[in-house]
């Protein structure tokens, strides 16, 4: 056994008391997966930007509560707010006891996450009912010691015909290095909808790996707003199954990669049932020596007949030294299908700038206007005004500039 | 007294390609000039030349600008201090509303020239003014900038922009092209609104029909990057009737 795994097994066995007394022998038997295949390097073919396998190499623990009053920041208005600090429930009932999830991933860091799994948001909703308010489940780190760790599993279920609307945001603060792997799991019974939007805001020091599984179910519909902001290096696991006829999802994204962040976005969508559709809509910005990927992979198996699929990737490259990876994939074993893809990548439009200035935008602030324009087609299916806000401003401020939003007006 | 505008012997080009070759034009305060020419003679280059455009480089000549060369300011800066370009091809920007813009422009503007922000509800008060005077839906003010308007309503925006700014040297390109006779008349009316001692306004236009609703104090022909013959309102309408080939030799 090598260094890196002779630590772990001493985290482990120093911590798995602590863990949620939930199926122990699972997490013995999760952490011997994690043992055998270890971390995912680049010979693997999903993994092929990202290699973990050295990772990490100090001594982890468990990162321990902290006293935090300021999260009031981070709330939204008209949300029923559910809080997780260092993945611990402060705030807002964490129903259910939770069970290990089970993740369509690489076995060996989903072992990891397995082993160590806290529990999250587990969210169910009964057949038919329409929660009334966005469920805003915020985890945020903090950065008091190096090496610190957490391991949140998710869950959401909805019964047939029911409908949520979840905001996952993820808020790391500046300080330590941290290590975090997060799952979802997500199951859509017939007709029910899932409006998910998942901001995902790190420290610069994080590495972090999220994972989120989703099944949707007869005429059901997933709607996801997915932004990524940022963190050291972060990977992003997404597996959407359409499994019942007629079900739907829309996967629309945005991604911010500044400078020094290494950022892998890994999109997967099985139809495996007919009269599936399936939509992917992403924006990337790259704004300095940094490294994005964007792979969206999309299968159609033999019997997902009449399959509606699209996937579209654009791409705006704001400073010299970024490089963004964006690569749509599709797989067909089914003949009646309409599949469509591209991909673009581009700078901003020197008249369009010029315009601006002529009106006596500074360079700047036009250029962080003209970057608010290229991602509002993704911001604008934020169904939460303050949050998108927050998310235009934290974006352009990446740009030097601070504009006035609030002169939006509304732009439905 | 200074003119409000003096370019002197001015060259420009983009890449290898000289385009202004030595054109001399003078403004003053409350006159209102005509420029017409042939396709390609270098009237929009004029106008970017003047908004302070980069892809352009001044090879030789001087531009002053109330007394002052304005060689080293930026197109920003030449916005703060009262000139304003009006596009033969305005740009759409999806997702930023017009109002948003409209703000982020007034309010740069004060900054540069040292003067406080305007009130939120004063602002808002003063645009949807210069709405009603554009004979606009307010409702335009939630859209995107220019976003899915024809090519009428995108001139009329840029006339709108111009109500709003209050700039004192208008160079409004092609501003009449693509108006309907009823968007020409209001496009017009705005023009004329904005006429007054202190501002001077150039129109680049190839029809007398603007000249009709706006009197020009002088005509000019730009041909071959330059000035080639200068007028009074009579020339708009001999030029019409003979076309420039009559010029050409000149
Ligand atoms: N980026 C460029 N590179 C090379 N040549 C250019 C460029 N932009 C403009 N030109 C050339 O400069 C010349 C003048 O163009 P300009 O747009 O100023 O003409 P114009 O007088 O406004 O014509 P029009 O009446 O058609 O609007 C044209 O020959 C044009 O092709
Ligand atoms: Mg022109």
């Amino acid at each position: 056994m090598s260094d890196i795994h002779a630590s772990w097994g001493e985290a482990f066995a120093r911590f798995a008391g602590g863990l949620p007394a939930v199926d122990h022998a699972a997490r013995s038997a999760a952490f011997d997966e994690f043992i055998q295949h270890g971390m995912p390097d680049d010979a693997i073919e999903r993994w092929h930007y990202t290699d973990l396998s050295a990772f990490p190499k100090k001594p982890v623990q468990l990162a321990t509560a902290a006293a935090l009053g300021g999260y009031a920041r981070w709330q939204l208005s008209g949300c029923d707010e559910r809080i997780w600090l260092n993945a611990r429930n402060v705030a807002g009932a964490s129903s259910a006891t939770a069970s290990l999830p089970s993740l369509d991933a690489h076995a060996g860091i989903a072992g990891l996450h397995r082993a160590f799994a806290q529990p999250g948001l587990q969210l169910d909703v009964g057949p038919g009912t329409a929660l009334a308010r966005p469920v805003h489940a915020l985890t945020v780190t903090t950065a008091d010691a190096d090496g610190e760790m957490t391991h949140l599993a998710h869950r959401i279920s909805l019964a047939r015909g029911a409908a949520a609307t979840v905001i996952l945001q993820n808020v790391g603060l500046p300080g330590a290095t941290r290590f975090s792997t997060q799952s979802l799991t997500v199951e859509l019974a017939e007709q029910a909808q899932l409006t998910l939007i998942r901001v995902q805001d790190e420290s610069r020091s994080t590495t972090q790996w999220l994972q989120t599984d989703v099944n949707v179910g007869r005429d059901a519909r997933f709607q996801l707003v997915n932004v990524d902001l940022g963190g050291k290096l972060i990977r992003n696991d997404w597996r959407v199954k359409l499994t019942g006829p007629g079900a739907s999802t829309e996967l629309a994204g945005l991604f911010a990669a500044d400078a020094r962040v290494h950022l892998d976005n890994q999109y997967e969508i099985d139809h495996i049932a007919p009269h599936g559709t399936s939509h992917q809509y992403f924006r990337g910005l790259g704004f300095g020596p940094s490294k994005a990927v964007l792979n969206g992979r999309v299968v159609v198996r033999p019997g997902a007949q009449k399959t509606d699929s699209e996937q579209r990737i654009a791409n705006l490259m704001l400073a010299k030294g970024a490089e963004i990876d964006a690569k749509p994939e599709l797989e067909i074993y089914a003949d009646d299908v309409k599949c469509a893809h591209g991909a673009s990548c581009g700078q901003l439009d020197d008249t369009a700038v010029f315009y601006l200035r002529t009106r006596g935008v500074p360079e700047t602030q036009a250029r962080a206007l003209l970057t608010y324009s290229f991602i509002n087609s993704v911001l604008e299916r934020i169904a939460h005004a303050g949050l998108r806000t927050r998310i235009a401003r934290q974006v352009t401020a990446l740009l030097g500039a601070d504009l006035d939003f609030d002169a939006i007006g509304d732009l439905s | 007294m200074t003119k409000l505008l003096e370019i002197e012997n001015l060259h420009a080009r983009i890449g290898d390609n000289e385009i202004l070759k030595g054109l001399d034009l003078s403004v003053g305060a409350g006159e209102i000039h005509a420029i017409m020419g042939p396709n390609g003679a270098g009237k929009s280059t004029l106008s970017k030349v003047l908004a302070g455009a980069e892809d352009y480089v001044v090879t030789s000549g001087t531009i002053r600008y109330q007394g002052q060369d304005i060689a080293e300011q930026s197109a920003e800066q030449r916005a703060a201090h009262g000139i304003f370009m009006g596009f033969q091809y305005p740009v759409e920007i999806p997702g930023v509303s017009n109002m948003m813009f409209l703000k982020a422009a007034v309010n740069a503007q004060r900054k540069e020239r040292g003067e406080p922000e305007m009130a939120a509800n004063d602002f808002l008060a003063w645009v949807r003014h210069r709405v009603k005077q554009m004979k606009m839906d307010p409702a335009m003010l939630s859209r995107g900038v220019n976003q899915g308007f024809s090519g009428g309503e995108k001139k009329r925006n840029e006339i709108l922009q111009m109500l709003v700014l209050e700039p004192k040297l208008m160079v409004l390109d092609e501003t009449d092209s693509g108006l309907d006779i009823d968007a020409l008349k209001i496009v017009s009316d705005g023009i004329n609104a904005m006429r007054s001692p202190e501002r001077a306004t150039i129109l680049v236009t190839h029809y007398q029909r603007l000249l009709d609703y706006v009197q020009p104090d002088f005509v000019h022909v730009l041909a071959a990057g330059r000035i080639v013959k200068s007028g009074g309102p009579e020339l708009a309408r001999e030029l019409e009737e003979k076309g420039y080939g009559w010029l050409q030799a000149a």
